[in-house]
């Protein structure tokens, strides 16, 4: 079997992979090497399901010696197997980095044999990039649950970012749709690695000589839509993981069927784009909006609205921090405006130490209007208008979204899934 | 009043502003040499200004003593945009600056005149930011990598400094061959470059199997069950496919959104993926009914 084929394959086997960050590392190029880190990192081009691809994201062998329901590669599924060199991976790498197709290497492998014997392989390729060929591009290796401790250290030395699949997010889904996996032997890992960042961190005083310990974090992958969490569940999970472990990112992956099985939901699901999207969103509020999780949701509210993004259902449901005004908010209180992003909201509280900000620069900050103009007063409006009744302003909101054309052949109409 | 022309560089704009507040003219429009021979204004008398390095760079002075380098750079990036009337914009808003009227003036993003130039900034920058990732280099008989782009704005310059960190120990170039000019770096430094014909530097070479495998690689790792050509086209702007690889094979009727809008009508050969046809039959079918 010749490289492209493995390709071909291996690639196809690492799809439903979703992290594809490059970001948080801005290693500098070796002497005489090649590449570098770019700090806000590097999309290089789409998919055409248009999500970015910035890293050669493949496995380095699919054939696994697990049997979980909802993966692709699993030892009951009859799919053609191939396993890489790790010369033939290092050179791919390198090629496809000297024509700027990507980023670096986004490597994962099924589990071969014993997880220690993986990981050495995956460990191995990794050193060979940064030793032998001086490459100062981004890698991404997936730490295999189960693998010795010495070897998550040498990884966590030659990698910029490491994860563990979390997979299904409760323990009991997954020990059901996994025998062979269990949260804790995942979580070991992630904890070991956690724990060695901070100290390597600890030490305060850095230099570039100084050796990183994994500079780009961790991350990790939760499968929505498989088994029967609500989005509450997730967020608190994935809360934890950016409070206790420290972890950069956590990807939401709604559940695509590929395998027919009993445990799962019938093949002919659509898998849960929106959903999906929501549970992103809500990420975002809490990494670049300073919400909390149980604001977002609680166990009132355990699932996302389907026809409202998450920062217009928090201020829905609270009315009595609306409208503001934008000359005197906090910057806290600003992000908080639905229609007003991270950008504007700087260039609000910037602006407006040097004069009054008006409607119609608000509108060519980029600020959405259509949505912010609920959740803002303008100085004429006399005091005793300036009330939010979110019962009027949401069937507003709604109707802007734009309209959906309703599938004949879906067997949930949209209306039913979204009540 | 005065329909200035200028030589189209930073520094002849900026000698233009320095003649303006010499020669106190009153300025009409003011047209990069580009632009020849489109719609010229009856009532508007020509004038042609010659690049001064000299002025440009008193200019330069006055502009970071007035406000502070970063507007200079601001009015850098903005200038190249080449967007028409951009420099009737950086006009008004230098007037203003130097006007005196408010000592923080140049501080101020959200004024009138510097808000439209901070947002076309944002996008020039956007541009060189996503441009980075999307140079697709070529390798050449003798090992120069060379990538050729036809990017929206002037960006090709700006690119040079996270290339050339990023391949140092190799010899690179990369070529707008919409304004016909490019930049190479030889090893040690990035100098300007330009070529006589584009097509035939990459003329006659052998096909790469590397690419080939790209190609691959791409269309491997997208999942069927989620297509989505709008999202794609939003990340992805159509006018870029030209120089990708990955994108290239598509057929040219991909690229018009029309395929989406179920109403469309074709007369000539439908050149669309068979999937395509039948996804638009599908809808069209969808609103007969």
């Amino acid at each position: 079997m010749d490289v492209r084929e493995k390709l071909n394959i291996l690639a196809d086997a690492a799809k439903y992979d979703v992290s594809c960050s490059s970001s948080g590392s801005n290693r500098s190029t070796p002497k005489g090497g090649l590449g570098n880190g770019c700090q806000a990192g590097v999309c290089h081009t789409w998919a055409a399901d248009g999500r970015c691809i910035s890293l050669l994201k493949v496995l380095m062998s699919n054939a696994c010696k697990y049997d979980c329901a909802y993966c692709v590669n699993r030892r009951s599924n009859d799919i053609p197997r191939a396993t890489f060199t790790p010369k033939e991976l290092i050179d791919l790498t390198l090629e496809f980095y000297r024509r700027n197709y990507i980023e670096g290497l986004f490597l994962s492998s099924a589990v071969v044999g014993s997880p220690d014997a993986t990981m050495e392989r995956l460990v191995r390729v990794a050193k060979e990039l940064r030793t032998v060929h001086k490459f100062g591009g981004y890698i991404h290796l997936k730490s295999i649950p189960g693998a010795s401790a010495s070897l998550l250290h040498e990884a966590g030395l030659y990698a910029d970012r490491s994860s563990v699949n979390i997979e299904i997010p409760s323990d009991q889904a997954l020990q059901y749709l996994a025998p062979e996996k269990n949260h804790a032997s995942i979580y070991k890992p992630m904890n070991y690695l956690a724990e060695r960042k901070l100290e390597y961190n600890a030490g305060g005083n850095f230099s570039r000589y100084s050796p990183r310990f994994l500079p780009a974090g961790q991350s990790t992958q939760m499968i929505v839509g498989a088994s029967g969490e609500t989005d509450y569940q997730i967020l608190t999970l994935s809360n934890g993981f950016y409070k206790q472990q420290q972890m950069k990112r956590v990807y939401f992956s709604g559940y695509v069927p590929i395998n027919a099985d009993k445990r799962l939901p019938v093949i002919t699901t659509k898998p849960p784009l929106v959903r999906e999207h929501r549970l992103y969103q809500a990420d975002w509020l809490m990494r670049y909006y300073k919400f909390e999780y149980n604001e977002i949701l609680d166990e009132q509210h355990p699932n996302l609205d389907l026809e409202l993004d998450p920062k217009v259902g928090w201020a829905l449901r609270h009315p009595e921090f609306f409208p503001i005004d934008i000359q005197t908010a906090d910057y806290e209180m600003l992000l908080r405006v639905p229609g007003i992003g991270v950008k504007s909201a700087k260039l609000i509280a910037s602006g407006r130490r040097y004069g009054k900000i008006r409607l119609d620069s608000l509108k060519k900050m980029g600020v959405v209007l259509k949505r912010a103009k609920y959740f803002i007063y303008h100085p004429d409006t006399p005091a005793s208008l300036r009330r939010l009744y979110p019962e009027m302003v949401r069937p507003l909101l709604i109707q802007q979204a734009k309209p959906v054309q309703l599938d004949l052949f879906n067997d949930q109409p949209l209306l039913l899934s979204a009540s | 009043m005065l329909s200035i022309s200028y030589d189209s560089t930073f520094d002849g704009f900026l000698s233009v502003v320095f003649e303006i507040y010499r020669q106190r003219l009153s300025v009409g429009d003011i047209r990069p040499d580009r632009l020849e021979g489109t719609s010229e204004d009856l009532f508007m008398q020509p004038f042609w200004v010659e690049t001064n390095p000299d002025s440009a760079r008193r200019l330069k002075r006055a502009i970071v003593n007035a406000a502070s380098e970063d507007v200079l750079y601001l009015l850098d990036t903005v200038f190249r945009s080449e967007e028409s009337g951009v420099e009737m914009k950086m006009l008004a808003f230098l007037r203003k600056l130097f006007s005196g009227i408010d000592k923080n003036y140049g501080k101020n993003p959200t004024s009138e005149e510097m808000l439209p130039l901070y947002m076309i900034a944002q996008s020039v920058r956007r541009e060189a930011g996503d441009m980075r990732g999307m140079v697709r280099f070529t390798k050449l008989e003798d090992g120069t990598y060379f990538a050729e782009i036809e990017p929206k704005y002037d960006i090709v310059t700006l690119l040079a400094g996270h290339f050339r960190s990023r391949f140092a120990n190799e010899r690179w170039a990369i070529y707008d061959s919409r304004r016909n000019y490019g930049i190479y770096y030889d090893g040690c430094g990035v100098m300007e470059v330009s070529v006589p014909d584009i097509k035939e530097v990459t003329a006659g070479l052998p096909p790469d199997s590397i690419k080939e495998m790209w190609k691959d690689f791409y269309k491997a790792i997208s999942i069927k069950e989620r297509e989505n050509p709008k999202l794609l086209k939003r990340c992805l702007p159509v006018r870029y496919w030209k120089h990708l690889p990955e994108r290239e094979a598509s057929p040219a009727t991909w690229l018009e959104s029309d395929w989406i809008n179920p109403k469309f009508t074709r007369s000539s050969p439908s050149t669309l993926l068979p999937s395509d046809v039948a996804k638009a039959n599908s809808r069209a079918q969808v609103l007969l009914r």
